[in-house]
């Protein structure tokens, strides 16, 4: 792809990859795909949010990444199981699939009775799913699973007290959590100045874990949604190695400018081609369409390690 | 005291407040919500006094009776100096919350920092040395009070996170305590109610024949600030996150001067009682957040108000 345009990651021309028209069903908007490659399919697993409001998650297949076929039944909608149904009443969204030993893992926003949960779920064949619990208490959002064990523990990034900054909490079992430390936090005067969180799960890379989250700043007019990109430390991810001065993606073109929420990218998932050397980041456009963008991991490195320029 | 109706279940003890500043042997701002425990005949209390500087910390007092109380000379437990403890004290440590389970004594305790309050865990086992076992929550939780039995082979807490802006009741369990899961719903305001505003565990649960007596506190919001009062509820006793029983009315409301009246006014607020041989419960409550009371009653007519209230 041409290199163009003043942000780092480069549109597709043929954004949006998905949008409303791309349902076979009326539906009010969709968002936020997590992203798997999956027996050599591109898989999307969308938010769609329904016409009466809760969301569910809607799988959409693809062979070149870039043209999508979105399923007509629905991979995962609000539970009926009495363990999982006040918790997800709204609907599980924003889904993050990290592949661990073969096993697809799935962390996704519970949006309950009682406020925001993180919730799990796995998948070995994209047909059936099954849930595993919640793994945090309300207000927490923005749960991104690694696709290794860190020192012999799960770990998992994480917006509690729907706060202001990424967290990291850490598992034996994927059950019970615990040792959770602070991550990042938002830079007053920049464009992550109110809140972080965690976009794409964490992508493993030779100078670290290279982290491509969200930043948000506050206007008159309301919040603008960025993309920026950081590098965890590889043995103890609560490090921030590098953190990106600038953001890698921001609102611009219209379909990123009016939506649902105008003036937003959000990510929930991204792909790393290494043969290519190229990140594939899908992401959500002013809550109603997904997009795709690319950068080569250099670029994107190469931004956050320039991170002590002034501009 | 008045006669006549009895304005609350619980009766304070006549000369209330039981400690105050003035029992504090050194310069302090307030001492309030005290933790209890009675030990070989002893009675005493991990309380939270407030520094001058204006952060919290932890002394402990002893008494022979469990009402005439006298404070060590120095705290007993500062905010940590040393990582990885310190980031998470920062702004101090507040409301202790004591358990014996299996014979050793566990502090819950509110950590507060720049990224909000966490719940933390400590130990003791002479309480003159107190060991840190670790930050047991994420931030935007507190009222943390772990039961004094484990539950199905797991330990058990009730704590407090923020969902939706509303504090409520919930239950995590831990099979070591160090990681916490299964976090699932207690107990929720009520609308119209005393306690229609927010709520929180405050006693550690006690273990009754009809299940898990907790006694809790329910703020109720007015035009001139929140009243703070407690309540009790009954829990199941195989499966705690049951309830299946809840007070009506309050168990205690600010009525006296030293609970009208102090740096946060209108508040009684219990962070633990004792359950005498012969029935009595004592509540240990802070008043106002400046001072330590104590109310009784018999166990049969708290666990009365939750089942029949």
């Amino acid at each position: 792809m041409e290199r163009a345009g003043p942000d780092i990651i480069h549109r597709s021309p043929d954004n949006p990859v998905v949008g409303l028209h791309s349902l076979d069903f009326p539906s009010s908007d969709i968002c936020n795909a997590g992203v798997v490659k999956f027996r050599g399919e591109y898989l999307l697993l969308i938010t769609v949010e329904a016409l009466e409001g809760p969301s569910s998650i809607y799988l959409a297949h693809g062979t070149d990444g870039v043209h999508f076929t979105v399923d007509q039944n629905p991979f995962m909608s609000p539970s009926d199981d009495p363990h999982f149904r006040d918790g997800e009443s709204l609907g599980p969204r924003d889904p993050r699939v990290t592949p661990i030993d073969g096993t697809y893992y799935i962390a996704y926003l519970a949006d309950g009775d009682y406020g925001f949960r993180l919730a799990l779920a796995r998948t070995d064949d994209f047909l059936k799913v099954t849930r595993l619990d919640f793994v945090a208490e309300p207000d927490t959002k923005n749960g991104a699973l690694f696709p290794t064990k860190i020192d012999g523990r799960y770990a998992l990034l994480e917006r509690p007290q729907e706060g202001t900054s990424i967290w990291i909490t850490y598992s034996d079992d994927l059950a019970y959590w615990g040792s959770s430390t602070v991550v990042m936090t938002p830079r007053a005067g920049f464009w992550d100045s109110d809140r972080v969180g965690a976009a794409a799960p964490p992508m493993d890379i030779d100078t670290g874990w290279l982290l491509i989250y969200y930043g948000v700043k506050l206007t008159s007019a309301g919040p603008l949604f960025r993309l920026g990109a950081a590098i965890l430390d590889k043995t103890d991810p609560s490090k921030v190695v590098a953190r990106s001065n600038v953001p890698i993606l921001s609102p611009r073109e219209k379909y990123e400018r009016i939506g649902d929420v105008g003036n937003l990218v959000f990510s929930c998932g991204a792909l790393l081609e290494e043969e290519r050397g190229e990140i594939l980041l899908y992401y959500g456009g002013s809550d109603s369409c997904i997009c795709l963008g690319t950068a080569t991991v250099d670029d994107v490195v190469q931004a956050c390690l320039a991170s002590s320029r002034e501009f | 005291m008045p006669t006549g109706v009895r304005r609350d279940l619980l009766r304070r003890w006549e000369r209330n407040p039981i400690i105050t500043v003035r029992d504090v042997p050194y310069r302090c701002n307030t001492v309030f919500n005290g933790t209890p425990v009675k030990l070989n005949g002893e009675y005493l209390m991990i309380l939270r006094v407030e520094g001058q500087q204006g952060y919290s910390f932890f002394a402990l007092a002893r008494s022979r009776d469990g009402v005439h109380w006298a404070v060590e000379l120095s705290p007993c437990m500062l905010p940590a100096s040393e990582e990885p403890w310190k980031t998470w004290e920062e702004h101090g440590i507040e409301d202790p919350r004591l358990t014996v389970l299996d014979g050793k004594y566990y502090i819950l305790y509110t950590a507060v920092c720049a990224y909000g309050y966490r719940i933390a865990l400590a130990t003791t086992e002479d309480f003159t040395t107190y060991e840190r076992v670790a930050l047991i929550s994420d931030p935007g939780n507190k009222d943390g009070v772990l039961f004094p039995e484990k539950i199905d082979g797991l330990y058990a807490r009730l704590d407090r996170p923020f969902g939706k802006g509303i504090g409520r009741i919930w239950i995590s369990y831990s099979p070591d305590l160090v990681n916490w899961g299964r976090s699932k719903l207690v107990l929720s305001p009520r609308p119209r109610y005393w306690d229609s505003f927010r709520l929180g565990a405050s006693a550690p649960p006690i273990r009754t024949e009809d299940g898990w007596l907790e006694i809790y506190h329910g703020v109720k919001m007015t035009a001139a600030g929140p009243v703070y009062r407690i309540g009790t509820v009954m829990l199941d006793p195989e499966d705690p996150s049951r309830v299946i029983g809840r007070c009506v009315a309050p168990a205690l409301s600010p009525r006296e001067d030293y609970e009208r009246i102090g740096d946060v006014g209108n508040v009684v607020f219990a962070c633990g009682a004792i359950v005498e041989p012969d029935g009595e419960v004592k509540v240990y409550y802070g008043a106002a957040d400046t001072s330590i009371c104590v109310a009784t009653c018999q166990l049969d007519e708290l666990v009365d108000s939750c089942l029949h209230g």
